[in-house]
């Protein structure tokens, strides 16, 4: 790959930039589509499309309409908070992605760990005792036994990969459906079926029944009116420790070896066996704390008739990590961005004829870019390189490698695309 | 050598082509004959390649103009240079795996009828050519599981299906064995015979003298001068290529044997692909400050003998001692305690690709305590250190320590991995083929560091399928004929003729298997 090392070649940039024009061209595909529904709908028309497009590019600042019918906008911290409280279990499973990714695996098993970290801690919050163990404690180990859950789940994938050399994906949306069923089952024939809310047949107690809920850590003053609380840091911290996991040690250092070349990590005395578990344990690992962060939070409500369907936060994640290129620190703002468009659907139902679904098509359009953000990062390259050779600017730093190894560089992009 | 007509059918004139930051071609003039066979010299990384990439229509060059026949044409695409005449088998071939060798050759050249492939007509052309030229191929096969050799027949067959009349052939002789190279040597002079005319791209001076007509050489992306091979020799083609006198011979004192580093006793390793051990009861010793090379024709047993000595495979009987510990069954990691491992397949084993050299120079040492602290990487000791074994091996990249493996030049490759390999400064050196597909400047540049290393009082394992660098390499030669050891030759005292009959199996010596 020939590159210069000025700011605007290099990778990251290039991919923040790849990233950010899938969000533009995104969210522009959801301006046309918000024109044309609105132009077909005598009730909205262009006024009311105009709505539709503000509420898009700036849902999270609507504070409602005024008495004059106008839509009105400022901080609102209603929808910053929810937006972080949304967030939270994004980030960790876009995490669960983006770290399997880096180390050559393709976790799409996310939402199979993730249910089976929600039944794990559920069970450990509303079944220990609150009269004789303290909530903190009861808390914490939810907490881990979602994620232990989680990583255990993803083990199994793992496993079957290193030992049988299966390919993780066909394991992983088999495990999938088994933890549906699983969880159902676990619910079902225990005595938790009897945790029920009323009549509401199906759902378990909030953690709150047994007194059990994520500290608020003062963002509940910070964000007034709104389900945030601690989650979104601990999922920020988490987010942290991985970046420095896979970039600083040696242990992050093992796993991408493993993942760019089992081949040569095996010749250097590297186990590449256990490392492949050990990937999918800690991409499991994080799914199981995503769902452990959202279910004891207190305000959520757990349906365990789970056998019809996969949760939709598991798979989220793809496009979470994809969007962010797998970095660690990026998923941070990408899962932000897609809990935001959550909360532009909700204002787009409430204060427009719009509903809610337009969002999905804002975020249907992005995955399929993000998916070719590859191509996007080339085109940006490619543009750069012709400017390059107009100008014939010197190169203000040292060259690039090797202009034989044109094959090499195919190679290259072959492989990413089969990545994406 | 045939009488030469004047008449040039490919002119590039004054061709140059820049990529950011560095100059590919620069002036380079190449002008071909028709009927002849033009070879282009050059080192890694000369510009050989991008040069064939403009005249193939993959690049388009900053200055200059490319004629054929005398008019100025120009070359947009491969697409263009197919109208043109032109073919090309690249370095890495552009096959489909999944496809037959058939489908391959017909690929964008399909003959239809209302939309539907007429195979029948071309398995006849492709057959007829295939007869002709005796480039046997199996039209059925997939390309995956054809030899190499054969797959390279497929594209020489793809140019020949198109009636081109220009044929680049890339660094073609890089992946064959030295029968395939004889053939394809002829096949070669067969097409000159008939009027087509050739450029073949190649480092190796062997080939070029036995083949050219006419050779070119760059040097760093600049034109050095054409000669015919009938004037010039190996000695002065590649003081042109290099740019200063290069030491062809292995220069070396006596070998001072030691003490036994390496004892294989009765050693086996079963086959993957069929129920013979790849490696029958085998014994042998290395000892510190000798070179001990297993010579043989590819694929009898020695890849399978190194991957059970490394641990890369299991073996299934006879014990291996290394440094008097007994390893036959260790660890890969506990046998890199005492031995370095120059891998046969260096983007297969030896790098990852998408590490950068720095990463990559660590990848058996990160887990020392000069390199990590508590789990974590010391990247500033990491990259002090890669630029040392940059510094010290001379190994060229873009970027120096942070380049990505994948964007270096095969030869620097090899040198990063050859780095990394001896300054772990173990009792025991496994190099296999470290050589392959190198220019000459790099090939000296090894061989006196596994000489070097000898002299230090290293055991050196050699495997090499080239004899010269067998014969000149070695203190010991130990034949490997069908996974067993079928004669120990002095190479003082043996002939390449006589090393040929024990690696065909038409020789043996008594006491081979037994012998210390």
């Amino acid at each position: 790959m020939k590159q210069k090392s000025s700011f605007w070649s290099k990778d990251g940039t290039k991919s923040v930039l790849a990233s950010l024009l899938s969000i533009l061209i995104g969210l522009a595909v959801g301006s046309v589509i918000v024109i044309l529904v609105g132009l077909l709908n005598p009730a909205l028309g262009l006024s009311g499309a105009w709505d539709g497009i503000r509420l898009i590019f700036g849902g999270i600042f609507s504070t409602g309409r005024n008495a004059a019918g106008a839509l009105t906008f400022g901080f609102n911290s209603t929808n910053v908070g929810n937006m972080l409280f949304r967030a939270t279990p994004l980030i960790l499973t876009g995490l669960s992605v983006a770290v399997a990714f880096k180390t050559g695996l393709f976790n799409i098993g996310a939402p199979g760990q993730y249910l089976m970290g929600t039944a794990a801690s559920l069970m450990l919050a509303l079944g220990i005792p609150s009269e004789t163990v303290p909530t903190w404690l009861i808390w914490t180990i939810a907490f881990l036994g979602g994620i232990l859950a989680g990583a255990l789940w993803g083990c199994i994938p793992g496993l079957v990969k290193a030992l049988l050399n299966i390919n993780e994906v066909l394991a992983c949306i088999m495990t999938n459906w088994i933890a549906a069923n699983l969880v159902t089952w676990m619910f079902d024939g225990s005595d938790f079926r009897n945790l029920v809310e009323n009549t509401k047949s199906g759902y378990i107690y909030k953690t709150t029944y047994n007194g059990v809920a994520t500290a608020k850590l003062g963002l509940d003053k910070l964000f007034p009116n709104s389900q945030v609380n601690g989650g979104i840091l601990i999922a920020i911290v988490i987010a942290i420790l991985m970046y420095i996991l896979m970039s600083k040690t040696t242990l992050g250092y093992q796993l991408k070896a493993c993942g760019s070349n089992r081949h040569a990590a095996r010749y250097a005395g590297i186990a590449d066996k256990r490392n492949i578990v050990l990937s999918m344990a800690i991409a499991g690992g994080l799914s199981g704390a995503a769902a452990a962060l959202y279910y004891l939070s207190g305000n959520t409500e757990f349906f365990w008739s789970t056998y019809q369907t996969l949760p939709a936060t598991g798979f989220n994640g793809i496009p979470v990590a994809l969007l962010a290129a797998s970095h660690p620190i990026a998923v941070i703002f990408t899962g932000c961005f897609m809990s935001m468009l959550d909360i532009v659907g909700l204002q787009l139902t409430n204060l427009t004829a719009y509903n809610e679904y337009i969002t999905d098509v804002i975020i249907a359009t992005i995955v399929y870019l993000s998916a070719f953000s590859l191509v996007i990062k080339m085109l940006l390259s490619g543009r750069r390189k012709r400017r390059t050779a107009a100008v014939s600017a010197p190169a203000a730093a040292p060259a690039p490698a090797e202009p034989d190894k044109a094959a090499g560089d195919d190679a290259k992009t072959t492989k990413g695309g089969d990545e994406a | 050598m045939r009488d030469m007509e004047a008449e040039n059918i490919i002119e590039m004139l004054h061709i140059t082509k820049e990529f950011p930051g560095i100059i590919a071609n620069d002036d380079i003039t190449l002008q071909l004959r028709k009927g002849e066979i033009h070879a282009l010299l050059g080192e890694n990384g000369a510009g050989k390649s991008t040069l064939m990439s403009v005249l193939f229509g993959l690049y388009q060059p900053e200055a200059g103009e490319i004629r054929k026949n005398g008019q100025v044409v120009k070359i947009n695409n491969p697409n263009d240079a197919t109208a043109l005449g032109i073919g090309m088998v690249h370095q890495h071939f552009k096959l489909i795996d999944v496809f037959t060798v058939l489908d391959n050759i017909i690929l964008g050249a399909e003959t239809t009828r209302l939309g539907f492939l007429q195979k029948r007509e071309a398995r006849k052309k492709v057959e007829a050519l295939s007869e002709r030229y005796g480039l046997k191929v199996d039209l059925d096969a997939k390309v995956e599981d054809i030899t190499v050799g054969m797959q390279q027949r497929v594209e020489i067959l793809k140019m020949l299906y198109r009636d081109n009349e220009i044929l680049i052939f890339d660094e073609p002789t890089a992946v064959l064995t030295p029968q395939e190279i004889d053939e394809l040597m002829a096949t070669m002079k067969e097409f000159a015979r008939e009027g087509k005319s050739i450029l073949f791209i190649s480092h190796k001076l062997n080939e070029i003298m036995a083949v050219a007509d006419r050779v070119t050489v760059l040097r760093k992306g600049k034109y050095i001068g054409t000669v015919e091979t009938k004037d010039t020799d190996k000695q002065s083609l590649s003081n042109m290529m290099v740019g200063r006198p290069v030491q062809l011979e292995v220069v070396k004192d006596p070998a001072h044997p030691t003490d036994v580093v390496l004892h294989v006793d009765h050693f086996t390793v079963p086959s993957k692909s069929h129920k013979r051990n790849a490696v029958h009861e085998v014994s042998f010793d290395v000892r510190a400050g000798e070179i001990v090379c297993i010579a043989g024709i590819d694929g009898n047993g020695q890849t399978e003998l190194v991957y059970g000595l490394t641990g890369l495979e299991k073996s299934s009987g006879g014990t291996v001692t290394l440094c008097g510990k007994d390893i036959t069954h260790a660890s890969i990691h506990q046998r890199g305690a005492n031995m370095s491992h120059i891998p046969e397949d260096r983007h297969k084993h030896g790098l990852v690709l998408d590490f950068t050299l720095e990463q990559n120079m660590v990848l058996q040492r990160f887990r020392e305590p000069r390199f990590q602290h508590m789990g974590f990487i010391r990247n500033g000791e990491v990259r002090t250190y890669a630029e040392g074994l940059i510094e010290k091996f001379d190994v060229r990249s873009g970027q120096g320590p942070v380049t990505t493996a994948r964007s270096m030049s095969g030869g620097n490759q090899q040198k990063a991995i050859i780095a990394r390999e001896l300054d772990r400064e173990k009792p025991l050196i496994v190099a296999v083929q470290p050589t392959r597909g190198l220019d000459v400047g790099a090939i000296e540049y090894i061989h006196s560091q596994l000489v070097a290393e000898r002299d230090q009082g290293k055991a050196i394992l050699l495997v090499s399928l080239e004899l010269d660098e067998v014969m000149s390499l070695s203190d010991r030669i130990l034949v490997m004929y069908e996974g067993e050891i079928v004669g120990e030759l002095d190479p003082k005292q043996t002939t390449v003729q006589e090393m040929g009959l024990y690696m065909a199996g038409a020789k043996r010596s008594t006491k081979a298997g037994e012998q210390a």
